[in-house]
Parts: C-alpha cells; structure tokens; sequence
C-alpha cells in the first residue's frame, strides 16, 4: 500500500516543481549572461585584470617603488626602476618604472599590491576576459597595463 | 685597577669594560640603544640625541647621550623610563619635522635607521603640518655620490669618516638652523679614493650611490659575501644581485683586512658582468676571421691545435701565461695542464718571475694600523691600494707614526711629517747605500768598504735614525722598484738598508694584482711548483707526480717575457688566461701574431683575443667560485654571486674540460666538479695551504704564516746597474699604476670612464723649458716607439722625469720600453 502512495506523492512534488519551472519561466527574466556577446555584471570592487593610471597630465602615476611587488604573496610582480629624465619625466618626481610585469598565471587577485601602493598606480580592474591561448600572453608588460582594453563589464548598481 | 667593571642598566647589572662607551656596552648586554650619529668606527660627537638615556647623578638624574659617554663603575643608567623613553621619541619627532619621508623612492627604504627607529622608539605622529623646508634633492657631489639634502640629519658621518679616515675634509656644513645643509666647500671636489664609505655610513638616504641608484630595494637583493678583485688588498665587500644582474657593491668589514672599507674603485666598477663588450660565446678563426663556434668545437681546435705544435715541435714550444686576477683554481689548473698534460714548464705571468717580490707578500695588512713608522719605497698605497692608505694615514695622525718614502714622485702620503727622498731613476741604489752606512754608522757597526763611499747628510742620518729607533716600523717595498733594469741593485740595497737596520723581517712587498701571491703560490712561475716549491726540488716534483698521476718535466721554463721573445723563434703556441700583452707593448703583439697556435682564455675581446686562433669566454670572478690570496697570504673566497653571461664559463671549468679532451687517460686525475673539492687539492699540492678548506676560509678568509718560509737577510754588496744617460732623449721615464686607469675594468664601466687624470705628467720646470700646459698634447718617444697622450703639469714628479701610467687608452708604456726598461730614456716631441 505505502509503495502506492510514495509513488502519487513524489508525482505531486514532480508536477508542483515544475509548475514552479513553469511560472518563472513565463514572469522572470533570465538571469543567465550571454557572456562574451553580452556584458557581465560585475560589482565595482570586483577585482579583474590589473591596470596601470595615470595622473590627468599623461604622467604615470607608478613610482617603480617596488612595494607592490613586495606585498604579492605570490611573486606575480616584477619590477625595475630607473631615473627619469629632467626633460621628459615619466612620472612625476625622480624615479619611474622602466618595466613592470604582471604574471597572471601566478596572480591570485588578492588585491595586496593595490593596497600596498602609494600612489594608487596599480589598481585591480574590471576586466574579467583574461583567457589566451598562449602561455606567454599572460605575461603583462607595461604598455598593456598602462593601455587596459574596454572591460566587457556592467557595474551593479545594488550594492 | 682592574679593567672590567660594572653598570646597571634598567635594574640589570652589565660587565663592561672601563672607558668603552656606554653604547657598546649596552649592545653587548642586548640593549640596542638607537644611534644615529653614533659609529663604532668614528669618534663619538653627540649631534644627533637618538640615543638619550637617564643617569643616576648625586643632583638625581640627568638625560645623557649614549654614544658619548664612557661607563665607569658603579654607572646606573635608566633606558626604559619613561623620560627617556620620552626624550627619544621628541628626538625623532623632531628630526622628522623637514625630513621629506620619500621612503618609497629612497635608495635606503628597507634598510634605514631612520624608518627602523621611527617604527620602534618614534612617536607614531607628529605635532608639525607646516609645510616643510625644502632644499636640493638630487644633487651631484661628484659623479658618484648623490646627496638629498631633505633627508640628510646631519649626523656628521660624512664629514667625519673624510677628515678622520681619508684627512681629506671635503665636505661640510653650510647654513644653520633648519637651513643647514651639508655641501663641498667652495671650490672642492669630493675625490677621496674611498669616498663611497660615506655612502655605507649615512644613516638615511642622502647619500647615495649614483650608478646604482634606483636600480634595487634592499629587500630583493641576493647578498654575497665576496671580496673586492682590483688590488692585492682583497677587501671584503658583499655582491648584492638580482636576476642575476650585480646592483651594488657594499663593504662588509673584515678588521684584519680592510676595517670596513672599501675603495672607490672596488664600489663603483661593478658593471664587469653586464658590460655588452662581454665575450659570450667561444670564437675560432675560421677562413681569417674569429667566429662563434660552439663549446665543443672549440675545445676541439685547442686540443688539435696543441698536440699538432706538440708533436711537431715538442711539448716546450708551448707556453702558457696565467694571470694575476685571476683566481687560485684558474692559476692552479693552468699550471696543472701545462706541467702534467702538456709537459712544459713554460709558465708565467706578468708580474712574475720577472718581479723581485718577497715570496711572501707583506707580514700583515693589520700591523700597519700599529705602526709608529711608515717606510714606503717604490710603491704609492693611495693608488696602488686606496684603503690600506687609509690605515696608514690614520697611524701618521693617531699614532704620529713618521712617514718616510722614496720614490720617483712626491706620492700623498709624502703629507705626512717625516722623510720623502725622490731619487731619479738609477740613483736608488746610491740613496739606499748612504741609508745603510748611516744607520751602521749609528748603531756603531764597522761600515764595509765598498758603502765607505756612500754620501751622507743630514736628512740621510735623521730617516736612518729614525728606522733604527723604530718598534713596529710598517715596510714596504713596491713594484715601481722590483721590476726591470736596475731592479736587482735597488731591492739588494733597500733590502741592506731595512736590514741594517734590524727590520729585515718587516720588509714585506705590495703586490698590485688581486691575486699577484696566489698565483705565485698556485706554481704559475718557471721554476715554482704550487706551494712556492721549487721546481728543482725532486721530493716536490715527486709529490705531485703523485697526486697529478703523471710525470713532470724537470727543465725549468721560460719567464713571461723569455715566451713573448721567443714568440718568432722556439715558442710556437701560447695558451693565455687573463693575460693582454699585445695590449700593453705594441711589439708583444707582433710578437704573438708570429705563432703557429694561440689560444685566448679571456672576459673580453682584448687587443690579444682578436690576434687568438681560439677564444675561450671566460667568466668573470663574480660569475663564479673561486679564491684569491692577498698580499698578506691571506686566501679568501669569492663565492659565485650571478650566473655567468651567455655561454661563458668558469676558468676551472674550461681548463678541467680541456684537460679530459686532451688526455683522456688521465681524466681520473682531473676530475673534480666542485671548487670546494678542487681547492681540496690544492691544499695537497701546495702545503703552504694545508689545513684549509673552502668551508673554513670562512667569510674572513685565512693566512698561511709569515715564517712558513723563512728568509736569511744580511748587509751584501751587490751588483751595481749604470743608467746610462741618452742625449737625444734626455727625460727617464717612470711608470707606475694609478688608481683611474683605462684598464678593463674600468673601461667596462661608464660611471668611471671620467674618474681621475688619464695623462703623462711632467714637472713644471721641464713643462716650462718644453712650453706644455696642463691639457696639451704630446708625443713620447723612446729608441723602442712612440705614444700619444696629454700631459698633466705636477710638481710631485721629479724634475728630469715623465710620468706615464700605465693602462692609459691609446698609450701602453710598454711601447716606450728600451733594454733599461721601465726606467727608458724618453723625449717629447
Ligand atoms: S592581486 Fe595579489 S597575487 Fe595578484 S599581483 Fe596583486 S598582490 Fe600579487
Ligand atoms: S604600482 Fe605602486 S607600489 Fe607598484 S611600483 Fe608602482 S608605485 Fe610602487
Ligand atoms: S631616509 Fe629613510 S626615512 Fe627618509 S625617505 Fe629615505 S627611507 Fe624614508
Ligand atoms: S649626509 Fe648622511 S652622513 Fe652626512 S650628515 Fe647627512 S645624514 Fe649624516
Ligand atoms: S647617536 Fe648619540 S647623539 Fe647621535
């Protein structure tokens, strides 16, 4: 008898379960993201590919003070520092960042190196498309941090 | 009254020794009294108030400076109360009220006692937001050394280490109050020959080194403890790297060497391993031209090359030369190959068999810091060995030691109260004799005939009086004067002069090279087995018959210039090792162009490398392991510190490939693969090093004995060497080294391609009579050749004389040389 029974009230959650499905499939929006043809959102302190600013002058805002290399906990960092040229400084002061490498293999998007920096030159960003295919290109140099691509992102606004 | 006493610092009773400062005792008890002014190696000043501290007086108790007060028995010292602990952090506030706090571009950012002692005694804010004074911030004290006026808290390190150290007071303050500066004076240079220890000394980033600056934060750097390759000092200083790229070079103090100093030259020439000239890659001369080929090729052509001289002329028409800066292992194996596998005794190097040096060196580097007088003959320690000038300037003002010096110029030392003789070439000898006949006169001895003669006056009496009266007289004796025509009658006369005078065991030589005693004692010589041996010596030859596995010629070989003269005629091939003869004698490289086989075994493509048929890449000293031995016997390690550039290799690596190549029966006996292991045998083979190991050596490194072997010195006549004079070249020439040459290293160095005066110098009166200024440019001439150079009117040179540099670019004094060389007659014009 119980076997009966079992079978008509599992038929009953099966039905009730799928009425759900089918309710929220006709009122609701889609939460799933068309992603890469379509943006991702994102929240504003997700941290994504690293960036490299600039002051509004066009000056690099990294000193190549070395502090966020030494705050990666993952040796993900790597640079070296030089003298800026009087003339034709590339950062305000005496000292720039003559290379400066991000090796994403490595990096673990902890955010320690943002809040080492002094001068809020490297920052985590927004974008989040770091896939490549080779292992090279995960290399970052300098120019590419300095030049971020378009982050294929949306910022929440529900925060 | 006893010497040890007792003091009470915060309730705990400390041992300390009466009349140590109170610092130094404190640091021995584990207190860490913050200093900033305050240095082990300067004397206490009391500028800066970091290191206040409470005193129990009878009138209660009173904040003192740690750095200058002596303790004494019975002291209660307060560290931790809170006045104190009060009076501290005002201290930093204070200095930290205009100090700019650019930590994250200062050079010194992670190693600072000004951030160190913030963190641990400071404050933690500040009363002040004015704005701050602003001064210069990189601004040039010479070419090497920034100074950041901002960070400076006038400590007066600097200015003391250049008066106390150098006596060169070159800098000073300007200004006062919050505007004081420190600054050169008006019209100075900073020029010290170890200026950059004021770089070490600075406790905060103002001064800092130019070359290097920006390129590291102490926290990356890989620290090696090396030492320094440039003279036969070998002062300890420690290779900070990164990617194995050298940053900087640092001192590191060895008190029995180098206190802790290090001079300019060993600082700043650190560019060796990134220089682009590098050799990376083995060359051969292919069709005519050198072209890279690889390891294994190339090691091919100098094995066939070799045996095709060997078989067809015999194992004695080929030579091999070794080299002074080079290593102990690179010396010892090159000989190992020439004796054991090749069989030749044709073994040299340039300041070889051909110098009279003392076997041994100089006695000890640390008594010339004890000396109550300085005997310097031939040599110039400012130049030849900047930092033991130094300990000899701090003995002529510490301990009033007389300085009294013979040589061709008025060298700086010659400041100094005491005696200075400038006999011109050839008149040595003379001077030496009516030094010996004076002191024998003074001590009463009977005067053998043939000094009877000798000159005598009063200056002569005096500095032979002055020697004779000695306790601890500092001796030594220089290259200038054991090299050459004449060489022997001058070191058999000042050998009879220092003897007569009771100090024949002080006698010591100043050997220029890094490794000029190591490569005596590894057997690079004729007639010298490793260990200094001779080779005459059967037991010797049979001892390392034994452990070589081989059999040794017994016939000694020609000396380094014996190889080069008969380049054209019985010396067929030539395996060199750090050596560039073409470079320093025009004729030596047309000599070396006339050999069937020449192998080059070198750093850089060097005037001799572009003659080579083989050019082996070498690795430079930092690239790899190796030891060193000073002119005080002392061998030290210089650990690898980066890897070495493209494919060069190490030169143990290179030769003990090479041996396995060209023998490879007896590859047993070559088969170490270690430089510990290989210096293993050579304290087999030389038993003047028995007893160490490459652990052992430790970062001090280790002497072999002054009486290890023993010389018998007495009055003897000797051989007189006439001069004779030339009136179609009527000037002598004198050559020595300098400091700022354009020798490899230095060439190899941008930030010091401007260091020094690169010219010829005459005395203003020949200058005069020849119409030359300062600047000019002149041609000298001998009976041998010709060099253009500039000229640099001095009156420290003798009148009569030229003085030529030798490493000037462009101007080798080898090409002056004459059969009297160096002392070749010369004209201008
Ligand atoms: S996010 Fe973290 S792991 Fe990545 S580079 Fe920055 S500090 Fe290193
Ligand atoms: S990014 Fe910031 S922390 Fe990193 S080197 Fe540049 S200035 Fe220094
Ligand atoms: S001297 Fe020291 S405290 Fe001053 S800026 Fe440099 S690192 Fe910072
Ligand atoms: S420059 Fe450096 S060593 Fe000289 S007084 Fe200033 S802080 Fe002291
Ligand atoms: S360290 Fe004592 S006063 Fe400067």
């Amino acid at each position: 008898m119980s076997g009966f029974k079992d079978v008509l009230d599992g038929a009953a959650e099966i039905a009730k379960a799928m009425g759900f499905t089918l309710k929220t499939l006709v009122s609701e929006p889609p939460v799933t993201v068309e992603y890469p043809d379509e943006p991702m959102t994102i929240y504003p302190r997700f941290r994504g590919r690293h960036e490299l600013r600039r002051y509004e002058n066009g000056l690099e805002r990294c000193i190549g003070c070395c502090l966020c290399e030494a705050a990666c906990p993952t040796g993900a960092i790597h640079v070296e520092a030089a003298e800026n040229d009087p003339a034709h400084p590339t950062s305000p002061g005496e000292r720039y960042a003559s290379v400066y490498e991000v090796n994403l293999m490595r990096c673990i998007f902890c955010g320690d190196c943002e809040a080492a920096c002094p001068t809020e030159a490297v920052v985590l960003g927004h974008t989040i498309d770091l896939a490549v295919y080779n292992r090279r290109d995960m290399l970052l140099t300098k120019e590419q941090l300095l030049n971020p691509p378009d982050p294929n992102t949306v910022i929440r606004g529900d925060w | 009254m006893s010497d040890l006493i007792t003091i009470t610092i915060d309730g705990k009773e400390i041992p300390a020794q009466r009349g140590e400062m109170l610092t130094k005792a404190a640091r021995r008890a584990g207190i860490e009294i913050p200093v900033f002014c305050g240095h082990p190696k300067l004397d206490p000043i009391g500028a800066c108030r970091m290191c206040l501290v409470e005193q129990e007086t009878p009138r209660g108790r009173a904040l003192i400076t740690a750095c200058t007060t002596p303790v004494s028995e019975g002291m209660v010292i307060h560290y931790g109360s809170e006045k104190a602990v009060d009076a501290r952090q005002g201290t930093l506030e204070m200095i930290l009220i205009n100090h700019p706090l650019d930590c994250p571009i200062c050079d010194k950012g992670g190693e600072c006692p000004l951030q160190d002692h913030t963190l641990a005694h400071g404050p933690g804010k500040s009363h002040f937001w004015e704005e701050k004074h602003h001064k210069a911030k990189n601004y040039p004290l010479s070419d090497l050394i920034l100074l950041d006026q901002e960070r400076c808290i006038l400590c007066w390190r600097c200015i003391r280490y250049l008066g106390e150290w150098e006596d060169k007071p070159q800098l000073g303050l300007f200004h006062r109050g919050g505007e004081t500066v420190i600054d050169k004076f008006p019209d100075g240079e900073l020029d010290a020959y170890t200026s950059g220890s004021i770089i070490d000394l600075c406790p905060v980033g103002a001064l800092t080194n130019r070359p290097a600056r920006f390129s590291y934060r102490p926290w990356e750097l890989r620290k090696t403890p090396s030492i320094c390759t440039h003279c036969g000092q070998g002062c300890n200083l420690r290779i900070d790297s990164r990617d194995d790229i050298v940053r900087r070079h640092v001192a590191r103090e060895n008190v029995a060497v180098n206190d802790e100093w290090i001079c300019d030259k060993g600082r700043f020439a650190d560019d060796i391993s990134v220089s682009p000239a590098r050799l990376q890659q083995p060359l051969a001369r292919i069709a005519g031209q050198l072209q890279p080929v690889s390891w294994a090729e190339a090691l091919q052509r100098v094995v066939s090359g070799l045996k095709g001289v060997a078989e067809r002329h015999g194992p004695a028409a080929i030579g091999a030369i070794g080299s002074a800066k080079a290593s102990n292992e690179a010396n010892y194996l090159l000989g190992k190959f020439m004796r054991g596998v090749i069989g030749s005794n044709n073994l040299d190097h340039r300041e070889g068999a051909a110098l009279l040096a003392d076997p041994r060196g100089l006695p000890s580097l640390e008594a010339a810091r004890h000396a109550d007088l300085i005997l310097l003959m031939g040599c110039d320690p400012s130049e030849e060995m900047p930092v033991l000038a130094t300990l000899l300037k701090r003995a002529a003002i510490r301990q009033a030691a007389a300085v009294v010096i013979v040589h061709p110029r008025r060298i700086e030392l010659a400041r100094y109260p005491g005696h200075c003789f400038q006999p011109a070439p050839g008149e040595e000898p003379a001077l030496f004799d009516a030094l010996t006949r004076a002191t024998l006169a003074g001590r009463g001895e009977p005067i053998p005939a043939w000094l009877a003669g000798a000159a005598e006056d009063a200056q002569i009496t005096a500095a032979a009086n002055a020697l004779a009266a000695a306790q601890r007289p500092f001796i030594l004796y220089g290259s200038d004067y054991a090299w050459g025509f004449g060489a022997r009658a001058i070191v058999a006369s000042l050998t009879n002069w220092v003897t007569a005078a009771g100090h024949g065991d002080r006698l010591g030589f100043l050997h220029a090279q890094a490794n000029s005693q190591g490569a005596g004692d590894m057997g690079m010589l004729p007639d010298f087995l490793p260990g200094r041996r001779p080779l005459a010596d059967a037991k010797a030859r049979g001892d390392l018959e034994a452990l070589w596995q081989t059999e040794l010629p017994s016939q000694p070989g020609l000396t380094y210039g014996g190889m080069l003269a008969s380049a054209r005629g019985r010396i067929k091939a030539l395996y060199l090792l750090g050596a560039n003869p073409a470079g320093e004698k025009p004729a030596d490289a047309a000599a070396l162009k006339a050999l069937d086989f020449l192998v080059v075994q070198e750093l850089f493509l060097t005037e001799t490398a572009q003659l080579a048929d083989v050019v082996l890449p070498a690795a430079s000293y930092v690239e790899g392991d190796g030891t060193f031995t000073n002119s005080e016997r002392r061998v030290q390690r210089a650990p690898q510190a980066v890897k070495p550039v493209g494919n060069a290799a190490p030169d143990w690596l290179i030769l003990t490939h090479l041996a396995r190549a060209y023998a490879p029966e007896r590859a047993a006996a070559w088969s170490t693969t270690s430089v510990a292991a290989l210096f293993a045998e050579i304290t087999q083979a030389a038993p003047l090093y028995a007893g160490m190991t490459w652990e052992n050596l430790g970062a001090g490194g280790r002497q072999w004995p002054w009486q290890a072997l023993s010389l018998q010195r007495s009055v003897q006549p000797y051989k007189p060497a006439a001069l004779p004079a030339d009136p179609a070249y009527p000037l002598r020439l004198v050559v020595g080294n300098q400091l700022w040459d354009d020798g490899v290293v230095l060439a190899a160095s941008p930030a010091l391609a401007q260091q020094g005066i690169k010219a010829a110098r005459l005395h203003p009166t020949d200058a005069a009579a020849l119409g030359l200024h300062s600047g000019d440019a002149i041609t000298l001439r001998s009976r041998s050749g010709s060099v253009r150079t500039t000229v640099h009117v001095d009156d420290a040179i003798k009148p009569g004389t030229v003085f030529l540099p030798y490493s000037l670019a462009g101007a080798p004094a080898g090409a002056l040389f004459d059969e009297y060389a160096p002392r070749s007659a010369v004209g201008v014009g």
